[in-house]
């Protein structure tokens, strides 16, 4: 009986001890020193468990529960060309998205009638230069000699004609003859190309020698179409200047490097009719005629 | 000494299970950990030889064990599992606990009592808890993992209790989960 009632006391005794121990934790919120002893003694156990169970889920996961991963990689990688071909089609409506829109921009600003012209080839030279464009517009549509225009300035002039096709000669190529003119100082000259393989390199002759320094070409400076010849609308970046070659004491040698990329250029306009002369009276004040049977005051 | 023993061994038990089940794949089976100091408390209570203390002490000690491994107040889980012990102790005379099915339907209901009474404990004490039907949703997936893997434990502790049979008939009785 004596043992009954020791056994009870002990168990109560051990119920009890968590209670307080609960209640002390609750009201400290942190691990007491003993807690943190004991802690420290178990945490190695813990830590090898761990470290051993990880490993063992570790190599699995890497190593065996591969069964899907060929099929997985087989479904990506299709996935993939098929998204890269995907990104090269929208990349180039894109490219060609963004020189239609030059080119509505610069329909717009051009007085002149025009007509849309995609390039369907560009023959390269050794040096994998663009040598001439081929559009698709043929004889019923162009002729010879109409200048070809891109988004950012005069790609050439028509060359040949072939049935539907035409070949367009560059502003680079040694037969091209453009008049321009040095947009800061307004002297004239005439753009000449240079036929080089690796380049597009132009330049200008017969550009005349000021007398004052500044009025000179320098490099960088603007090269426009001058409007003579009515060939090109004035004004027409065709490029700036990279090089002063010398001069001759009455001439400035200068060359050219043009703005269009013709390597880039997906779409052309050509220009049908010459831009309309300008109207010599547009800024005069004109009386206009009294309305017939009006009263003059 | 064998109750020493069924502790350790417990206390390993929880700490492989603490590791391993953090590795589960689906978030259900991660929330269904087995309550192996239930189990553990269970058997202590069911197969104590003498008096209850002994029993109820490697219950609580347990407890606190579990308490330090899985950051709950210290004291929480000794006081769950010293009442779970008791509980089994008030069954001991009343049902045998043998066989697959009764093993697994004991591990049920210990692992129930267990989820209930730590409810309880922490309602009574302010311990922060979750929604109610979210711990009513642990206790059912604890109770359903401790059903599945009791058997297993069980086994494992009647053959830690054989080795420290001191007569052959001791040593069957343990292997065929008589009680003491």
């Amino acid at each position: 009986m004596r043992r009954k009632l020791i056994d009870w006391a002990l168990t109560g005794i051990l119920i009890f001890v968590p209670a307080l121990v609960l209640r002390s934790s609750m009201h400290r919120g942190e691990p007491s020193g003993f807690d943190k002893a004991v802690l420290r003694i178990t945490a190695p156990l813990e830590a090898g468990v761990s470290w051993l169970v990880e490993g063992i889920g570790g190599m699995w996961s890497r190593y065996v529960a591969l069964v899907d991963v060929e099929d997985e990689n087989r479904e990506l990688r299709e996935e993939n060309e098929k998204l890269r071909k995907d990104l090269a089609a929208a990349t180039r409506r894109a490219t060609d998205i963004a020189a239609l829109e030059e080119l509505a921009v610069v329909k717009k600003q051009t007085q002149a009638d025009t007509l849309g012209a995609r390039v369907i080839a560009a023959p390269l030279s050794p040096q994998f230069r663009v040598i001439r464009l081929r559009i698709d517009r043929g004889d019923r549509e162009v002729q010879p000699d109409m200048p070809v225009i891109a988004g950012t300035g005069p790609v050439g002039k028509i060359d040949k004609v072939y049935g539907d096709y035409a070949d367009v000669m560059l502003v680079s190529d040694p037969r091209s003859r453009i008049d321009v003119a040095i947009k800061r100082t307004g002297a004239r000259g005439v753009l000449i190309g240079l036929g080089q393989p690796d380049s597009y390199a132009c330049k200008v002759t017969t550009l005349e020698l000021a007398s004052k320094p500044e009025l000179r070409a320098q490099v960088g400076d603007e090269v426009i179409t001058s409007g003579v010849g009515s060939v090109f609308p004035p004004g027409l970046v065709i490029g700036t200047i990279s090089k002063l070659a010398g001069d001759d004491g009455m001439f400035q040698n200068v060359e050219v490097r043009p703005a269009v990329d013709v390597s880039r250029v997906r779409a052309v306009m050509v220009l049908l009719a010459p831009p309309p002369p300008p109207d010599p009276d547009a800024k005069q004040r004109k009386k206009s005629e009294p309305a017939f049977g009006a009263r003059a005051l | 000494m064998r109750t020493a023993t069924l502790v350790l061994v417990a206390y390993l038990f929880c700490v492989i299970v603490g590791a391993v089940w953090r590795l589960m794949p689906s978030s259900v089976i991660r929330d269904a950990v087995p309550d192996l100091g239930a189990l553990t408390a269970a058997y202590l209570g069911l197969t104590a030889r003498r008096g209850s203390a002994g029993a109820v002490g490697g219950s609580v000690a347990l407890g606190y064990l579990v308490d330090l491994i899985s950051g709950a107040p210290a004291g929480l889980n000794a006081m769950t599992l010293g009442l779970t012990c008791l509980v089994a102790r008030g069954v001991q005379q009343r049902i045998l606990v043998r066989g697959a099915t009764m093993t697994m339907g004991f591990s049920g209901f210990v692992a129930l009592i267990a989820g209930v009474a730590g409810l309880l404990v922490r309602v009574f004490y302010g311990v922060p808890r979750a929604a109610f039907s979210f711990e009513l949703k642990y206790i059912a997936l604890v109770t359903v993992a401790t059903t599945i893997v009791g058997p297993l434990v069980w086994r494992v502790f009647r053959r830690i209790d054989a080795a420290f049979a001191r007569t052959h008939r001791e040593r069957d009785a343990a292997l065929e989960g008589l009680a003491p």
